[in-house]
């Protein structure tokens, strides 16, 4: 075994990068030789061939750069500019699969590029590849009689190919005796090499577990214990990985797309437009959250991130823009746990003339047409309890429940909660409700947080299906307008899935003189050390005097959709590069 | 003949000399675009100079202290002054379009011409038994007809006493074009939806102050309904770009804002500090070190439209955030995307002025494919005479060819940069920027860019010392930059090393000088962030990344040029200003 030297590549790099600038100069000088074609010319110094995995990670790493660097002194490029291909492997699969077995189409010349995530020899003049491309997977089979090479050139080329690279080909479509799709090569070249050792691959490509793999479609379970990269850490903090060797991580982002976009043609549909708003604020408002700060420099000025886009958007409606939406960022400088990151993505939407009635049927459209469009069905499978319990099912067939939170929670905790809560007494009356049900409240204990924990408790936990909760008391949201027949409550309403939050949406508050009695009102709840409690927005204030006409907005969670659709339990599962803690 | 009426208007030259007239007249329409030029020139003048006439402070309270007593006065009618809902039957655009055959003083009162409108008063005259009101909807205005006998109870006192110039209303009736040819709705009840308590600005002047419009755009928008329609074209342009860039297999995907390390650009960052973590996150200056991890994963082709920081000066052309579409294809190289910057601009331009010639800020821009593809050196040798491919490596020498060649007329701070070059690529570049780039008004590719200056680009294939880069120009301005992207990971980790290495030197002089002129302060204000590896991307690139080309387009500035718009800031709804109020 070689001395244990640390696979770090700052160490590498020096060398590495006075040898590099040698051989990119003889290389310029050199221009003649760069044909793609002179890449297949072996090199002569390679380090012996071992059994790669015997080999020691750091090892592996170390005998490939400096492979890596004598092909450059030698004048070759090992990173090719361009590799032109004809088709993508997913369109080969299509136009080619339906060939007979042991059919070849040898007057057809494709060519194809993408990752070997296998290889197998059976002799130096037949070597098999795994070739991955764009989330679909096909075999090479090369041969020597089929390659332009003669046989020594072609054993010592392909013996350099390993597991990891990128190559592109050419050659022509056919079918093995075994019956599996395959392109025959008459030319293959490496157009990026793998330095590090790929983890082991545990799952072999003909196996039964890596169709199913290729087969998972949204509102399905998922089985991430099956994956050939299992390590969550790994997943998440090398994305690339993941999605490299997991081929259903990929379909979980197409699917995200996929959602985001039926919800902008859906609001497009419909006129509305879609806008950008600061992300940077100077107050920050429109929800209830610490904000992020930071500062500007030129102006030295403190600026937040923003916590909800609704504050801006509806300064748009009250511009003239009847309906208008936003797909964007959020920040919220918080704890991260299973279903919360400091940023994530949502939509907001708001509709002039439209009252929370009618957002209810429009979300109830607009999901479970989704769900119908992504899965072909309304109803999902999801490990609401996590991947060691069994998946449950959820139901987007519309129309979904809905129920009274004042009279459900009255009636299920059996309580007769006052119809005032802006008083202590009902203050008072909510804590000992807490106490007798030994429901904990973060201190301190403002009516809002009491409410809020007693909701969670008796009304959100029977939320399988989706679910609206609705007119919620005016204590709990500053920007929900006063219902119109209900004293004290408002028109608001949230969209409950498996427990979790999905929509929240209202009625907007409209009177000027009122919103700022609301916020009066949350001032006294910052002051009793609610730091989250909405601080006035003087600007939106001024704004809503110029009269905003009547309107609902609504706001859903995109990375909490994008969950459910891929049975994904942990939030992290479908952001691509979510925050970690630092590593130890 | 619209453009004959402004002509006789605007013009007695056409009078003084009739012979002309016929001659003129046969130009009336290549002669319309100029003259909406000068009118619209003429009409921001007149605002500039005009003084202003936004109501003062005390009008302000006075008149919002009278309307709170109509909203009280609304409520003890047992009237909400703030409704919850309006069923609209019609937009005021889809009745002008159903009734644009309508005769003048013709009516229809039948039980299928009855509509629906809600919108904001934005005139408003009334006189004995009758009143006319003109609505106005996101998509246009319409004229309420409002007969005293028509209406119910004491809806005409009411109209008469309680609406005012601004607030929403919702009406419906019948259809009418009155006498004088405006299509109305002839109003049987109306219902004041959200009552205004601030009077809007003048009708005729707009606002004037101009800090104003972009701190409230909502009025701005509110008094000139044209800036609401740049938004508006903003939303088709997105649309387009997207309807584009899919229609070619790009999968949208979203990459942090919040980062370890900023990198992918060469700009000052900002910091925020997040609380659980403990640590300090930068803003992203660029999404393009995510998205070639995205390549590395598998993903071939992959787009991501997003908000993008920097920490840098405000002016018309930058505001702290903006908005870019960054693409990378694997397999492809930049030709390639000199293809799908002209693919992603010319269906943008089409989309919003259906044609490829058009205006900007009086310049013809002629945006039919192919654009001209020239090399820098090229262009520096065409514009200044100066062959770089002919210096030799001696800066000393070149930079005296150069001062030599431009040195003439340029001004202090010019000179300085063009002494602080440290290399022959940055002088090049220097020289670019300072003779070239302000002439480069018609759209050009500049290719082949210094690898000094291009720390994520591939060397070029032919000529060493140079990158397979290119950035789009149009109108003097950067619009894309776009390379064959370096996918070999021990030199991509020298070249960022050497930028780290030039950042901190740069930083540790800035440090170093505590006195010296405004500007040097500046200069070295400029440089004092951190600027950290990214090694989890260099990591990245081991695992082998496809060759593949990448692009990114600013699409502020595409709206800007799309929407003849001078400022970013009109382009931006809310933008970053410079003192607060």
């Amino acid at each position: 075994m070689a001395e244990p030297e640390p696979a770090s590549s700052q160490t590498l790099s020096n060398n590495a990068l006075k040898r590099e600038r040698r051989a990119r100069d003889r290389q310029a000088r050199e221009e003649e030789k760069m044909k793609l074609s002179r890449n297949r010319t072996t090199v002569n110094q390679r380090p012996p061939m071992a059994n790669d995995d015997a080999v020691d990670p750091a090892q592996y790493l170390r005998n490939r750069i400096q492979r890596l660097t004598l092909q450059k002194e030698s004048g070759l490029n090992p990173y090719p500019h361009k590799f032109e291909v004809s088709m993508s492997v997913i369109e080969f699969i299509d136009e080619f699969g339906s060939l007979h077995v042991g059919e070849h189409i040898e007057n057809t010349e494709i060519s194809l590029a993408g990752r070997v995530l296998n290889k197998r020899s059976s002799s130096s003049k037949l070597y098999f590849y795994d070739l991955h491309g764009d989330g679909a997977k096909i075999q090479v089979m090369a041969e020597a009689r089929h390659s332009d090479m003669d046989e020594n050139e072609f054993a010592n080329y392909h013996s350099g190919v390993k597991r990891g690279d990128i190559v592109g080909l050419c050659g022509f479509p056919g079918k093995s005796k075994r019956g599996e799709l395959s392109i025959f090569p008459r030319s293959l070249v490496v157009l990026a090499p793998c330095l590090h050792m790929l983890p082991k691959h545990t799952i072999t490509s003909n196996s039964a577990g890596a169709q199913s793999n290729h087969s998972w479609t949204p509102g399905t379970t998922r089985n991430p214990e099956s994956y050939a990269l299992r390590d969550q850490e790994t997943r998440y903090r090398q994305r690339y990985l993941d999605l490299m060797l997991n081929p259903e991580v990929q379909k979980i982002f197409r699917t995200r797309a996929k959602i985001i976009s039926y919800c902008r043609n859906f609001l497009d549909n419909l006129g509305f437009i879609e806008v950008e708003t600061p992300a940077m604020t100077m107050t920050a408002g429109g929800a209830v959250a610490r904000p992020f700060i930071t500062h500007h420099n030129e102006l030295d000025t403190k600026l937040y991130m923003r916590i909800s886009l609704e504050l801006y958007l509806k300064k748009l409606v009250i511009g003239g823009f009847d309906r208008v939406y936003e797909i964007g960022r959020v920040f919220r400088n918080e704890g991260m746990d299973l279903t919360h990151l400091p940023e994530f993505t949502m939509c907001e939407f708001y509709m002039a003339y439209a009252d929370y009635n009618d957002l209810m049927d429009l979300i109830e459209k607009l999901l479970s047409g989704m769900v119908k469009e992504l899965t072909g069905s309304y109803k999902i499978k999801y490990h609401g309890n996590g991947f060691d319990s069994e998946p449950i099912e959820i139901d987007f067939t519309p129309p979904f429940r809905r129920i009274d939170l004042i009279e459900e929670l009255g009636s299920r905790a059996n309580l007769c909660i006052p119809k005032d809560l802006s008083t202590e007494t009902a203050n008072r009356f909510l804590l000992e409700a807490c106490e007798k049900f030994d429901i904990k409240c973060p201190a301190p204990p403002t009516t809002t947080r009491l409410l809020d924990k007693l909701v969670g408790h008796f009304l959100e936990e029977t939320c399988i299906n989706p679910t609206f909760i609705i007119n919620h008391p005016e204590v709990m949201n500053p920007l929900a307008k006063w219902h119109r027949s209900k004293p004290g409550l408002t028109e608001r309403f949230e969209l409950f899935v498996n427990k979790r939050e999905l929509c929240d949406a209202y009625t907007e508050l409209n009177d000027p003189e009122v919103q700022r009695q609301r916020f009066a009102e949350q001032l006294k709840d910052r002051q009793m050390g609610d730091e989250e409690a909405m601080v006035l927005d003087e600007s939106f204030c001024t704004a809503l005097e110029y009269g905003l006409p009547p309107t609902a907005g609504l706001g859903v969670g995109i990375d909490r959709l994008t969950m459910l659709l891929t049975d994904s339990p942990n939030v992290k599962e479908v952001t691509l590069f979510p925050a970690m803690k630092p590593q130890g | 003949m619209e453009g004959l009426k402004l002509w006789r208007l605007s013009s007695s030259f056409a009078f003084a000399r009739p012979s002309n007239f016929r001659q003129l007249f046969g130009f009336g329409a290549s002669s319309t675009p100029l003259l909406r030029c000068l009118t619209t020139a003429a009409t921001a003048n007149t605002r500039n100079r005009r003084p202003s006439t936004s109501t003062s402070t005390s009008d302000r309270e006075a008149v919002r202290a009278i309307r709170l007593k109509k909203v009280e006065q609304l409520r003890s009618q047992g009237l909400e002054p703030y409704g919850y809902k309006w069923d609209r039957s019609h937009t005021a655009r889809e009745l002008q379009e159903i009734y644009k055959d309508l005769n003048d003083g013709e009516e229809l009162d039948g039980e299928s011409h009855r509509v629906s409108i809600a919108g904001r008063i934005v005139a408003r005259r009334a006189f004995g038994k009758l009143a006319f009101l003109t609505l106005r909807d996101d998509s246009g205005t319409i004229q309420l007809y409002c007969e005293k006998e028509r209406l119910l109870n004491e809806q005409f006192e009411q109209l008469k006493t309680l609406v005012d110039i601004g607030d929403i209303l919702g009406a419906s009736g019948s259809i009418k074009r009155t006498e004088k040819g405006e299509l109305s709705v002839k109003v049987d009840s109306f219902s004041i939806l959200t009552k205004s308590l601030l009077p809007l600005p003048d009708k005729f002047h707009g606002l004037t102050d101009i800090d104003k419009r972009y701190r409230q755009r909502y009025v701005d928008m509110i008094a000139n309904p044209e800036v609401a329609d740049i938004f508006r074209k903003r939303a088709m342009i997105m649309k387009e770009i997207r309807k584009t860039v899919e229609s070619r297999g790009f999968v949208e995907v979203e990459t942090p804002v919040l980062q370890g390390a900023a990198g992918g650009a060469e700009a000052r960052p900002f910091v925020t500090y997040h609380n659980s973590l403990g640590r300090d996150l930068y803003l992203r200056i660029a999404t393009e070190l995510h998205l070639k991890r995205m390549l590395v994963g598998g993903f071939e082709k992959v787009y991501e439209i997003g908000r993008i920081f920097r920490n840098e000066g405000i002016s018309t052309r930058h505001n702290p955030e903006f908005t870019t579409i960054e693409m990378y294809e694997a397999y492809s190289d930049y030709q390639t995307m000199m293809d799908m910057a002209e693919e992603i601009v010319t269906q943008c331009a089409l989309a919003v002025h259906g044609k490829l010639t058009i205006d900007y800020q009086g310049t013809e821009i002629q945006l039919q494919r192919p654009w001209r593809r020239e090399t820098m050196h090229n262009l520096v040798k065409e514009v200044t005479g100066i062959d770089f491919t002919e210096l030799e490596d001696d800066l000393k020498v070149a930079k005296d060819v150069v001062l030599k060649a431009i040195g003439v007329g340029l001004d202090s701070k010019d000179k300085t940069s063009i002494e602080a070059c440290p290399s022959l690529g940055n002088l090049l570049n220097e020289v670019f920027e300072i003779s070239v780039e302000p002439k480069l008004l018609q759209p050009t590719f500049v290719l082949d860019y210094p690898i000094e200056i291009s720390p994520l680009a591939k060397p070029h294939r032919r000529h060493a010392g140079l990158t397979e880069r290119f950035e789009l120009f149009i109108c003097g301005r950067e619009l894309a930059n776009a390379f064959s992207e370096l996918t070999d990971p021990l030199d991509q980790r020298a070249r960022l090393e050497e930028q780290v290495r030039q950042h901190n030197k740069k930083k540790a002089e800035a440090v170093s000088v505590t006195d010296g002129t405004e500007e040097q302060k500046n200069k070295n204000e400029d440089s004092m962030y951190d600027v950290t590896l990214d090694d989890d991307f260099l990591t990245a690139l081991e695992y082998g990344m496809p060759p593949a080309s990448g692009m990114g387009l600013g699409i502020d500035r595409l709206v800007m040029l799309l929407t003849d718009s001078a400022s970013i800031r009109d382009v931006i709804a809310f933008p970053v200003l410079k003192t607060s109020q």
